[in-house]
């Protein structure tokens, strides 16, 4: 499988603290692979450098085969990577639907002046918007809520639009930070088989997660993060087994 | 009807609710600005001023017709606000307020020091060409404009800038840029409400357009409510007409700004409509209306 995401020595540093130190990492195409670690390991420092929201201090971000380091975050979004955020950052005045619509911007291209004229080009874009973000929504199975204001979903529903959200850019890559979290154990379930019904419309994915159980089901690899720098790589089973990842991480668990 | 006729022919009404108009355009487009897309704008009196004073000594010096004299008007404030954007749309909050705040002032001190515009002493001679109908067709027109505006993918980018500014990034939109758009669009406005301001009084003196303007067409927009138009319209006559109609109202103007403003952050922090679809209202109410009367009167 060809990579399609890879980090090469990248690091950044806030100040004196060294958030990620020296990192390699990869990504196949079509595969689904997890980013795990300790608290404060800096597994969603990483989702930001990929996404262009902090630059790395050194080191490079290569997305299908083109340096992607340095880039904004809306130009990042347009070649294919789309996320959703461990602490929800929905538009929360705005409804479900309008939500969606927003994540499909960089898709579509009307400006100030189709906004006034309504041109038929202008018409037949919005409707492609508004049928892809109903699909997004069908997806996570919020239809029927397209009308709410985002903040008045649940935790769990909120996750979920987030996913509709990064859906609707129809991203090559998605990035989905701890989307299992505060969840119950029925709503786990149907979150693993959205994301599998997701990977099966050929999007790959990274997914960072504290549910062990629920990263080790899914993954096809896994990498792990501890104070910034990887200690392990591989298969869930190859790194359940490791040593330097039990006493890191899943040793607290166990013991 | 007799009653309509009467306020439409008597000339003090007749001023005051085409003054009335008048900011109302200004209050939209700051309503773009502010209430939208959530950028704080201390200056929006500048802008008036860049439409009111192009025009007038278009329409004074070189004798254009007044409608294309309105439309530079608009465009040269718009180009100020881009202008202005450039540098400032990358503060926030407190900085740029400041910013806009301070440019307001440069440019009403600009105009005071230009002989052209008469300086200090004012700038009269201009020919009367605004009128009521004027004013209310541009009224509908801009309420027209920024409703298709907010209802598009330009307008759900503003507003979702306002949201979250580092999730709207992420979701591919380039704030820095849809800013500077906001502020062009808010400013053309301003520009367009200063020319038919210009060509009311038929004077016009850098006085006309201080700090308490730009005060007072913030407070219409906030009112009313932030992120609404029929809020914006709510605003700016309920605040333009009490002060005509309740004497005490005027003389305590500032005092009674200041207290509706706590009151408003208390109670009401998103304004008198602020987040009321007011579609949305008819529309559930329609369908209550058609349903089976199983509604109980409750709300
Ligand atoms: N903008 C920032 N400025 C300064 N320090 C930061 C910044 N962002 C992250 N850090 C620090 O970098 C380290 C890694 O943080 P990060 O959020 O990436 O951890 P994480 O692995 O996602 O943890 P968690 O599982 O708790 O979400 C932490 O020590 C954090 O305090
Ligand atoms: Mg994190």
């Amino acid at each position: 499988m060809p990579v399609l995401l890879e980090l090469d020595h990248m690091t950044i540093r806030f100040g004196g603290l060294i958030a990620v130190s020296e990192l390699n990492m990869q990504v196949e195409e079509g595969k689904i692979g997890s980013l795990i670690g300790p608290n404060g390991a800096g597994k969603s420092t990483v989702f930001n450098v990929i996404t262009g929201i902090y630059t790395p201090t050194r080191g490079k971000v290569t997305f299908k085969g083109q340096n992607i380091t340095g880039l904004k975050p809306y130009a990042i979004t347009s070649l294919g990577i789309a996320r959703t955020f461990q602490n929800i950052r929905l538009f929360k005045n705005l409804s479900v639907l309008d939500n969606v619509k927003i994540g499909r911007h960089c898709r579509a291209g009307g400006g100030i002046f189709g906004a006034l004229t309504r041109h038929p080009g202008i018409k037949r874009e919005e409707k492609t918007i508004a049928e892809k973000s109903l699909s997004a929504l069908d997806l996570v199975g919020l239809t029927a809520k397209k009308n709410e204001q985002a903040r008045n979903l649940s935790y769990g529903e909120q996750r979920r639009l987030e996913i509709a959200r990064a859906l609707a850019a129809e991203p090559v890559l998605l990035l989905l930070d701890e989307p299992a979290a505060g969840m119950n154990p029925q709503e786990k379930q149907t979150l693993m088989q959205m994301i599998l019904n997701i990977r099966q419309t050929g999007v790959t994915i990274l997914l960072v997660e504290h549910d062990m159980k629920f990263v080790m089901n899914i993954s096809d690899c896994v990498d792990v993060l501890d104070y910034g720098c990887k200690i392990a790589s591989g298969t869930p089973s190859e790194v359940q087994k490791d040593p330097a990842v039990i006493t890191a991480y899943l040793g607290k668990e166990v013991g | 009807m007799e009653g309509v006729l009467s306020i439409l022919t008597n000339p003090y009404y007749n001023q005051v609710l085409t003054m009335m108009g008048i900011f109302l355009i200004a209050a939209l487009g700051l309503h773009l600005i502010t209430g939208v897309t959530g950028q704080f704008s201390f200056g929006h009196a500048a802008f008036l001023s860049i439409g009111a004073y192009s025009s007038a000594l278009m329409t004074i010096y070189l004798h254009t017709p007044f409608f294309l004299n309105m439309l530079v008007g608009g465009l040269l404030a718009a180009l100020f606000g881009i202008l202005l954007g450039i540098p400032s749309m990358r503060l926030t909050g407190d900085y740029l307020g400041i910013t806009t705040l301070g440019f307001g002032e440069i440019v009403r001190i600009v105009f005071i020091n230009t002989k052209i515009t008469g300086g200090a002493m004012g700038l009269g001679g201009i020919p009367k060409e605004t009128n009521i109908a004027i004013v209310y067709i541009l009224v509908v027109l801009t309420v027209f404009s920024l409703y298709r505006i907010q209802n598009s993918r330009f307008g759900r980018a503003l507003a979702a800038i306002r949201e979250d500014e580092i999730a709207a990034e992420t979701m591919g939109i380039n704030v820095y840029w849809y800013k500077i758009k906001a502020f062009a669009v808010g400013t053309f406005f301003a520009g367009v409400s200063g020319a038919l301001f210009a060509h009311m009084m038929q004077y016009l003196n850098p006085s006309d357009f201080g700090f308490s303007r730009s005060f007072d067409i913030l407070n219409f927009v906030v009112l009313g409510g932030l992120g609404s138009i029929p809020g914006t319209i709510l605003g700016t006559a309920v605040l333009s007409l009490a002060p005509e109609f309740l004497r005490f109202v005027k003389e305590y103007r500032m005092l009674i700004y200041g207290a509706l403003m706590i009151l408003m952050m208390i109670f009401r922090p998103y304004g008198l409509l602020g987040n009321v679809d007011l579609v949305r209202v008819f529309r559930s109410l329609r369908s209550r209306g058609a349903g089976k009367g199983t509604v109980s009167g409750d709300s």
